[in-house]
């Protein structure tokens, strides 16, 4: 059984001890980025793009994780109803002309009902059962909202143009508001389901049913209305995700896919249920792709994702920042 | 035992019908057995109209039967009605092998299509093996033209002319306006069509005494940002940024140099997937402007065109696309190729087509004639550019609609 976050004795000793190594290797990485291309300012850019995109993942994969947690289910349908998020963010952006940001009011609410109706129609009844049972479901049910946004949307690629975009200079490199919006974000959305599960009654409820679901159901905790609860937290943050990053990226219905994957690494490289962890494992992966285009132009830059995925997955199958099963 | 009784009579059912099938298909028999020689003249289009491609799929397929309609307005082909039956291959190689094959045996005289090149590889091959003239509309790769075969033709201009054309193009462009190019950084997405356009212009251009580097390309299935990638374009010192790629990622490239801001004279799309779309324009908004493409493209000097792009919008409520042009004029190939040899038989429409001229509504050097390889020798590649919020033809001067403007908008003081 996973955790949702290492208990704090955890993460003064080893943890500490891990980013630390981590922090070296990243340096190294870079320092051999500079030689290999020769060029401060475009490694720096680089090295500021990573980050901020890593921001980007991070946000995408965090209500990932919480449902990876908490219930055991590996959603891939996580990158569907990003897609169903944002194509409801162009909506009211296009039906009211507000601020793009301005749809989180519509887009978290509406995903989270959408997470509990998912979650109480499709995946509750298949609690106890197979793990491929629940992936055969959610990715069932990706393939459906996909080709449903076809049908009704089309495959025309749209976008939200955020009104007053600025550029933000930092020592060199070049940094556009929106991303440093959607990076903020992904902090103050991590920071907030860090403090919902550390500080609430709420949060110390979920983190007992993902810890022991028998023995919370004995002290009286309703383990399947808490599951449905987080599935639909977790969803909201897709919801979330979606208005941030929608004004970056060009709308379709088939854009899960895209960042599904690189969810999924996240997810396991911060160790899975850690919400903390999916957001320093979504900066590290946002860095190894811009690194991996400077030291192998031509390639994938997901190349260098999965040697990382590969490496950590060898040297540390429980993720960076789980906790040994 | 019923479910084993059940399961027998499926495969018995299953077996006939397969052999059933078995019998119509292959070629040979094809010919006056399909019913090409009663009824109406049947013209087969095969374009992904559902998946990933759809947007371009549609264009092209409503492009084919607007062609269609107009021939039955005038009475049709050879005193017979002209009728349009569609296959979709949703974008997919082995659909669009399967869909060929049922549209012959449906009694097509001809295939138009597909937009894709790998769809259009396999396509060729049912055409040549049923001995029926297949003419590409969309179709990039000069690879299909390797294998020798007789009844593959092509109206767009292919990847290595579009390439070289860019390359010349951005040459004498450039010295008129006395910026000459120096030095071209190439941005590109990294699967055979960005790469294979970055090959061809380099080639092209380092002919021309333009050095072009850095190469620099991404997964454009993956990638959302680019900004990194412009800051090495900026480093580098080129004077020039060319881009090949699809819609997204190219939009992309225009919002990082929106903030990167690199000292360029011209933004050099090469079969750029958007840079010559009315779509890029409302997208990227004044970042769009003074984007130059080098590509295929309806010759909007034309009025039977302008007529066209009218008739598109009023019956589609959607701005008109290059690609259905390109497939209203492969229709008229065929068409008239069935009117020249008074025939429905494919091998004699074969014939007639590879020595026809046919009057093009996309842009070309002369009519459409295919070259001993299918190729239209008269295809020529266009320059476009964004000006004013419009997609203006600047390039060659024959059919320029406007003065090519070489200076970028970000350009630092």
């Amino acid at each position: 059984m996973t955790t949702l976050s290492p208990d704090r004795k955890r993460l003064d000793a080893g943890t500490l001890k891990r980013g630390g190594a981590l922090a070296a290797v990243v340096a190294a990485a870079i320092a051999l980025a500079l030689l290999q291309s020769g060029s401060a300012l475009v490694v720096w850019q680089s090295v500021v793009t990573g980050i901020l995109t890593g921001g980007l993942y991070g946000l995408i994969a965090m209500g990932l994780t919480l449902i990876f947690g908490v219930l055991d289910i590996v959603n891939f349908a996580h990158g569907a109803l990003l897609a169903v998020a944002m194509f409801l963010a162009f909506g009211v952006v296009q039906a009211t002309g507000l601020h793009p940001y301005l749809a989180l009011v519509v887009t978290v609410p509406v995903l989270f009902l959408i997470g509990a109706a998912v979650h109480r129609g499709l995946l509750s009844g298949s609690g106890g059962g197979s793990l491929e049972n629940q992936l055969l479901i959610t990715l069932g049910l990706s393939l459906l909202l996909e080709n449903g946004l076809l049908l009704f949307f089309g495959a025309e690629p749209r976008s939200i143009g955020l009104p007053g975009e600025i550029q933000i200079p930092l020592f060199g490199a070049v940094v556009a508001g929106s991303r440093l919006y959607a990076f903020a974000g992904a902090l103050l959305l991590g920071a907030l389901l860090y403090w919902l599960l550390r500080r609430t009654r709420l949060g110390t409820a979920i983190r007992a049913v993902a810890a022991n679901g028998p023995g919370a159901e004995l002290v009286g905790i309703n383990v399947r209305r808490l599951h449905t609860l987080t599935f639909a937290i977790g969803t909201a943050c897709a919801g979330a995700a979606a208005v941030l990053a929608a004004p970056l990226i060009s709308i379709t219905p088939t854009l899960g896919a895209q960042f599904n994957i690189t969810a999924f690494v996240v997810v396991v490289l911060g160790g899975m249920g850690n919400v903390v962890g999916a957001l320093v494992g979504g900066l590290l992966i946002g860095l190894v792709e811009q690194l991996t285009t400077i030291f192998l132009n031509g390639q994938s830059s997901l190349l260098g994702v999965f040697v990382v995925f590969v490496l950590v997955l060898f040297l540390r199958p429980q993720g960076l920042f789980g906790r040994r099963a | 035992m019923a479910g084993r009784a059940l399961m027998a009579g499926l495969c018995a059912g299953v077996l006939l019908a397969t052999a059933a099938c078995g019998g119509s298909a292959p070629s040979g028999a094809a010919g006056a057995a399909a019913g090409r020689d009663e009824g109406p003249v049947k013209i087969g289009a095969l374009h992904p109209v559902s998946g990933a491609f759809a947007v371009d799929g549609q264009q092209m397929r409503r492009g084919a039967e607007l062609a269609v309609e107009q021939l039955n307005r005038n009475g049709g082909v050879a005193g017979r009605p002209v009728e349009l039956i569609t296959g979709d291959t949703q974008g997919k190689a082995e659909v669009g092998q399967s869909e060929a094959q049922r549209l012959i045996a449906e009694g097509a005289v001809g295939l138009v299509g597909t937009y894709q090149s790998a769809v259009s590889t396999n396509v060729a091959v049912v055409a040549e093996r049923n001995k029926v003239p297949f003419v590409m509309d969309v179709t990039a790769s000069d690879a299909i033209f390797t294998h020798g075969y007789q009844y593959s033709f092509r109206v767009q201009p292919g990847s290595t002319a579009i390439a070289s054309a860019a390359a010349n193009y951005l040459k004498e462009v450039s010295a008129r306006t006395g910026k000459e190019v120096r030095k071209v950084a190439f941005l590109h997405e990294q699967t055979d069509f960005g790469r294979g356009a970055a090959e061809g212009f380099s080639a092209a251009a380092e002919k021309l005494g333009i050095e072009v580097g850095p190469d620099i390309s991404y997964d454009a299935t993956t990638v959302s940002d680019l900004t990194a990638q412009l800051t090495q374009v900026k480093a580098s010192g080129a004077d020039v940024l060319a881009v090949a790629g699809y819609y997204s990622d190219s939009l992309l490239v225009s919002r990082a140099l929106a903030s990167v801001k690199p000292d360029l004279d011209a933004v050099w799309g090469v079969s750029n997937g958007a840079y010559d779309q009315p779509k890029f324009v409302t997208d990227a908004g004044p970042g769009a402007e003074l984007y130059f493409n080098t590509n295929y493209h309806y010759d909007a000097t034309k009025p039977e065109t302008v007529a066209l792009r009218e008739e598109y919008q009023r019956r589609y409520g959607a701005p008109m696309r290059t690609g259905a042009v390109l497939a209203y004029d492969a229709v008229q190939v065929v068409a008239q190729a069935v009117a020249g040899s008074g025939s429905t038989d494919p091998v004699r429409v074969r014939d007639t087509i590879s020595a026809q001229e046919v009057e093009p509504l996309t842009v070309g050097n002369g009519p459409i004639s295919f070259d001993g390889k299918g190729d239209n020798r008269n295809a020529v590649p266009v320059l476009t550019q964004v000006q004013g919020g419009a997609i203006k033809q600047v390039y060659p001067p024959e059919i320029a609609e406007s003065e090519p403007d070489y200076t970028v908008m970000w350009r630092q003081p």
